[in-house]
C-alpha cells in the first residue's frame, strides 16, 4: 500500500484555483475537498461556524457508510453523489473517482441543480490533478526536515509533561 | 499521512483499536479534558443512545511549528462491538499508526486477541501489513482485580515488540505516555518512507 502524501505548493493551488472557481459560481458558503480516509486537503469559503478538519472526518464516514450501502443494494460502482437537505443548509457530497470527496455547503434557497451542475464541472476539472496527486504517494518530491522527528518528540515531552 | 507544502501542515491519523468497553473512547475524553483548548478540536463522539460508540470518536490536536512544519494529529477510536467491523475497517483506512487499548480482564482475553485478529484481517484487506504498521499496546484497567500479567497479553497478542503501557484511562495513567508513543512511532516510520 502506497502510504503518504506530500502536495506540493503548485498543485494544492492548482486544486485551490478549481474550488474557488466553484465557490463563486454556485455561491456556496462553503466546500472542502478531503481524502476518502477523512483527510483534509483544502478549503474555500466561510468557515465561521464550522471546523474543516472535523467536517472532512465526518463526512469521510458518511461518504464510506453511504457508499457501502449503495453496495449493500446491489450497486456496482457505488461512488456517488449524496445530497443532505436541512433548514437553512444543505451539503452535497460528491465522490470524485473513489479516492476524493468534494463536500460543499449552500443556503437552502440555492437551487440543487446549480450545484450538482457545477459541481460536476469542478469534478471534470479534478480528475487530471487527482490522479497527479496520487501518483505522489509514496514518491514525495518534498521530505520534512531530517530533524523533524527529534524536534517533535521533544515538544511533545513539553506539552504531554506533566498532563 | 498527509503534507501540505503550502500550508506547511503535516496531518497524520491515529486509530484506537481495542474490543468493546476496553477504554478506547475513555482515551479521547481524558486528552480531550487535559490538553490545552488551542491545541485540540471538539471532541466528536458518534455514539448510540446507549452512549457506545456507533462509528468512530475524533479528536484533532495540533501543536506549534516543529522544524517548518505544523503537526497535526486527528485520533480517532473504532466501535469495538463485534457487529459493527465494517466501521472499524473503514475507520482503519489512511491510519499510519494504531494504540491497540486491551482490557487487562482475563475474562477479556478471548475478545483481546479476536480483536487483534480481526484487526490485522482488516488491515491487510486495506493493503497494509499489520507487521509494519506502527503500533502502541496499551493494557487498559490495571486497577481491577482479575488481570492478566503484562508479558501474557503481550504475548498472546502477538505484540512482543511492540511499546506497551500499562494502564488506568479513566484516571489517565500512561494515556499521554502511549500517545506520545505512537506518535513519535508514526513520525519515524513516515520518516523512513519519505
Amino acid at each position: 500500500m502506497k502510504t503518504g502524501i506530500s502536495l506540493p505548493a503548485e498543485l494544492a493551488e492548482q486544486i485551490e484555483r478549481i474550488l474557488a472557481d466553484l465557490h463563486r459560481r454556485t455561491g456556496a458558503e462553503c466546500i472542502l475537498l478531503a481524502d476518502i480516509s477523512g483527510q483534509l486537503i483544502t478549503a474555500q469559503g466561510q468557515m465561521r461556524a464550522i471546523d474543516p478538519v472535523l467536517v472532512a472526518a465526518l463526512a469521510a464516514g458518511d461518504v464510506a457508510a453511504l457508499t457501502e450501502l449503495a453496495r449493500q443494494f446491489g450497486e456496482e460502482n457505488p461512488h456517488g453523489s449524496f445530497l443532505h437537505e436541512g433548514e437553512s443548509m444543505n451539503m452535497y457530497l460528491f465522490n470524485v473517482a473513489g479516492s476524493f470527496i468534494l463536500i460543499v455547503v449552500f443556503q437552502t434557497g440555492t437551487p440543487i441543480g446549480l450545484i450538482r451542475l457545477f459541481v460536476r464541472r469542478a469534478a471534470e476539472r479534478l480528475y487530471p490533478l487527482t490522479a497527479e496527486f496520487e501518483d505522489l504517494m509514496g514518491q514525495p518530491k518534498q521530505v520534512p526536515d531530517a530533524n523533524f522527528g527529534a524536534t517533535l518528540a521533544e515538544e511533545l515531552d513539553k506539552v504531554f509533561g506533566g498532563l | 499521512m498527509f503534507i501540505n507544502w503550502k500550508l506547511r501542515e503535516i496531518n497524520l491519523k491515529i486509530v484506537y483499536y481495542g474490543p468493546a468497553l476496553s477504554g478506547k473512547t475513555t482515551n479521547l475524553q481524558y486528552i480531550h479534558a487535559k490538553m490545552n483548548p488551542r491545541m485540540r478540536g471538539e471532541l466528536v463522539s458518534l455514539k448510540t443512545r446507549g452512549d457506545r460508540t456507533i462509528y468512530f470518536d475524533f479528536l484533532q490536536l495540533e501543536l506549534g511549528q516543529i522544524a517548518g512544519l505544523k503537526p497535526r494529529f486527528n485520533l480517532y477510536t473504532v466501535p469495538g462491538q463485534v457487529y459493527y467491523v465494517g466501521s472499524r475497517k473503514l475507520v482503519l483506512q489512511g491510519t499510519d499508526g494504531v494504540v491497540f487499548v486491551a482490557d487487562s480482564q482475563w475474562q477479556r482475553l478471548k475478545a483481546n486477541v479476536e480483536t487483534m485478529r480481526d484487526m490485522e484481517e482488516n488491515l491487510r484487506a486495506l493493503g497494509y501489513d499489520p507487521h509494519t504498521m506502527p503500533l502502541v499496546l496499551q493494557c487498559n484497567k490495571r486497577d481491577l482485580p482479575g488481570i492478566a500479567p503484562l508479558p501474557l497479553l503481550q504475548q498472546q497478542l502477538g505484540c512482543n515488540g511492540a511499546p506497551c503501557f500499562a494502564s488506568v484511562a479513566t484516571q489517565g495513567i500512561a494515556v499521554f505516555d502511549t500517545l506520545k508513543a505512537i506518535i513519535n512511532l508514526v513520525v519515524a516510520q513516515a520518516q523512513r518512507q519519505l
